[in-house]
């Protein structure tokens, strides 16, 4: 018996990449765009990937073959590396993972909050991407950041305010990685904390899609970041906002010196990053509204982050995920033995 | 030419090749990511979500009686929950009979031991996976090589001690005394710090190293230590978290847990801590041809108190 299928499932594509889990892994996998099909354009219509089992005719990471319309109900064949390059599938057995594309570079980001990066991508909105060798902000080499108003030509950061920044980024480099960490909850990056009798901390990524009111997280702020009281303190969330990237702790900064990134110039030698970590929670119950916080099960408990093995589908008209709206079909095979 | 000679020429051994008296050693990656952290054990039937509690200290704010009869203003104590579920992981060993059948070393003995070595290599690998996502970091800035982070050094070191002690963590090991011996020297009680191999050449640079070897005993010392630098002793490990390529010069960034008691915790499911099984041919096969071995564990993990964990991210000082 060749083949076995071994599992497979539909899912309306929402234009960002898709992690389809296989526990037992695959051999061979394969897409089908249910609404492309239909229709006579030239875009990807199903995408087929070869395990490690193919041995050399295995299909290289963000690879695979292409099936596209030729405008008619004709189909042509090629992969996705090829004339309109475009992510394809990656196989990923381990986490944190740069996801599908290799190092890109990028043209420039804005001293401005919040901060809007320059560079020919095929990123979408939601994505963390990591940071390095950028010149000009040195300050956050090394970092990661969660992308919004995505287009081809650049993105926004949300979670980083760099007005207070001596000058732009002129150049450096991201690679995609995985939002999940192997263990969640995952730590994060600070990227500001207000002076207030309840300080605002504002995280590199969406703190809402790892954290909830009730948790408790211990704060790393060294000196070079002026804070240096917040250091080493743990508070407890009391509210959060996925839209601005914050969360709010309950802990009076009011009397704390202001929270700023060091300057550019004294990389390497100033101490990097600042950080948040879980550090459980405490039950509380609003005798008013009687909800009760520091029990939320999905978020709380430390557990794994990233399951794995999974096949990374790429997002886009060209790609086996698809576009906005597309319906695709997938199928995972393996070998018998 | 012919010689009239019987030789390994004209007639060669029967069997062509002999199996040596023993197999050669199947390799294995240090495991370290377990060393001092606290085992607990979780019940069976009472769900998967284990809860490990702790009573924060009270404020030694005020307290004073001033003689007037008033009472001094009651503290609620806080109670922080530190919750880690537990989870399965298994792997399988597939076997047709004839390999069992033709094979010369004992084949089912032998995939047993190396599902049991996956047990314990996976086990470390996710307590690896814990420290390096769920704990707050700092960058090494006190080394040479110009790269963000540095390489490690002194400086750094003793920085992350100042964390812990200003925490209150408390020591994993207890002290060496010196003794006589010459080239030794005292080694003082100490934290717990976990390193890459790739790291080994630097630690040995840094200012103040006790390299295993100068301690003044080496009973009881494991080999998977590698020295000791100020209130650290390193243990290092081919799988210790590095990640590649994210430091400003692109460089891996390696990740460097360090810390005292009761920092993290690895919880074993009772009754579920190692499950080696066999399933025989005649179940796994309609033809009888085919057995199967698995090994299966639960585990569930957690940092259990931040201020007692810390540790540095660094790069080499030559490019890795």
């Amino acid at each position: 018996m060749p083949f076995t299928i071994i599992t497979g499932d539909s899912f309306t594509s929402e234009g960002i990449g898709v992690k389809i889990p296989l526990p037992s892994s695959a051999d061979y996998f394969k897409t089908w765009n249910i609404t492309q099909l239909a229709l006579t354009g030239t875009v990807c219509v199903g995408g087929e990937w070869f395990g490690p089992k193919f041995g050399v005719g295995a299909s290289a990471v963000n690879d695979g073959l292409r099936s596209r319309k030729a405008g008619s109900s004709a189909i042509l064949i090629d992969n996705f590396s090829t004339a309109t390059a475009s992510d394809g599938f990656t196989y990923v057995t381990t986490v944190p993972f740069v996801e599908a594309q290799s190092a890109n570079a990028i043209t420039s980001i804005t001293a401005a909050s919040p901060a809007v990066v320059t560079q020919t991508n095929t990123y979408s909105a939601g994505d963390i991407l990591q940071f390095y060798n950028t010149t000009g902000m040195l300050q956050i080499a090394g970092m990661n950041f969660q992308i919004s108003t995505v287009s081809g030509a650049g993105y926004t950061l949300i979670g980083l305010r760099a007005a207070g920044f001596a000058a732009a980024a002129t150049a450096g480099f991201t690679r995609r990685i995985s939002k999940m960490l192997a263990v969640e909850p995952q730590f994060l990056y600070i990227t500001e904390i207000t002076k207030a009798t309840q300080a605002v901390v504002r995280t590199s990524v969406d703190p809402t899609a790892y954290y909830v009111v009730g948790m408790k997280v211990h704060f790393s702020i060294p000196a070079s970041f002026g804070m240096y009281q917040m250091n080493q303190l743990t508070g407890k969330i009391v509210a959060m906002s996925s839209a601005n990237y914050t969360m709010t702790v309950d802990i009076d900064s009011s009397a704390f010196t202001t929270f700023a990134f060091p300057a550019s110039t004294l990389s390497p030698t100033a101490t990097l990053f600042a950080t948040l970590a879980p550090a459980g929670a405490s039950t509380q119950l609003n005798p008013v509204t009687l909800v009760q916080t520091g029990y939320d099960f999905q978020f709380q408990p430390f557990r794994t982050g990233q399951f794995t093995p999974y096949l990374y589908l790429g997002a886009g008209s060209a790609s086996p995920a698809g576009a906005a709206n597309d319906v695709i079909n997938w199928a995972a095979y393996k070998f018998e033995n | 030419m012919s010689t009239g000679i019987t030789s390994i020429y004209n007639m060669g051994p029967e069997l062509p090749l002999q199996a040596s008296e023993d197999l050669l050693s199947t390799p294995m990656f240090n495991l370290i990511h377990s060393l001092g952290v606290d085992l607990h054990h979780a019940e069976s039937y009472i769900g998967k979500t284990t809860r490990m509690s702790r009573f924060e200290r009270l404020s030694t704010d005020g307290g004073q009686l001033d003689g007037s009869g008033i009472d001094p203003a009651a503290e609620v104590p806080v109670r922080t929950d530190i919750d880690a579920t537990m989870e399965i992981f298994a792997k399988t060993i597939v076997t047709n009979e004839q390999v069992v059948l033709f094979e010369n070393s004992k084949t089912l003995t032998k995939f047993t031991a190396l599902l049991g070595q996956w047990l314990r290599e996976k086990e470390d690998l996710l307590m690896r996976d814990l420290f390096a996502s769920s704990v707050s970091y700092l960058n090494a800035v006190g080394g040479l090589n110009g790269d963000q982070p540095s390489n490690i050094s002194l400086n750094d070191v003793n920085n992350i001690e100042n964390i812990l002690l200003g925490n209150d963590a408390r020591s994993m090991l207890t002290s060496l005394e010196a003794t006589r011996e010459i080239g030794t020297i005292g080694v003082r009680d100490a934290f717990l710090a976990l390193a890459s191999t790739n790291l080994a050449a630097d630690l040995q640079k840094v200012q103040g190293v006790v390299l295993k070897s100068a301690y003044p005993t080496q009973e009881g010392i494991r080999p998977e230590e590698y020295c000791s630098i100020s209130r650290f002793r390193f243990f290092v490990s081919s799988k210790a978290a590095k990640t590649p390529g994210i430091s400003l010069k692109g460089n891996t960034v390696y990740t460097i847990p360090m810390y005292g008691l009761e920092a993290a915790a690895k919880i074993e499911q009772n009754n579920y801590t190692a499950k080696i099984g066999y399933r025989p041919d005649w179940v796994v096969s309609s033809v009888a041809q085919n057995s199967q071995l698995y090994a299966k564990f639960a585990i569930a993990r957690a940092i259990t108190n931040q201020n007692w964990i810390s540790g540095l991210n660094v790069t080499t000082f030559l490019p890795s």
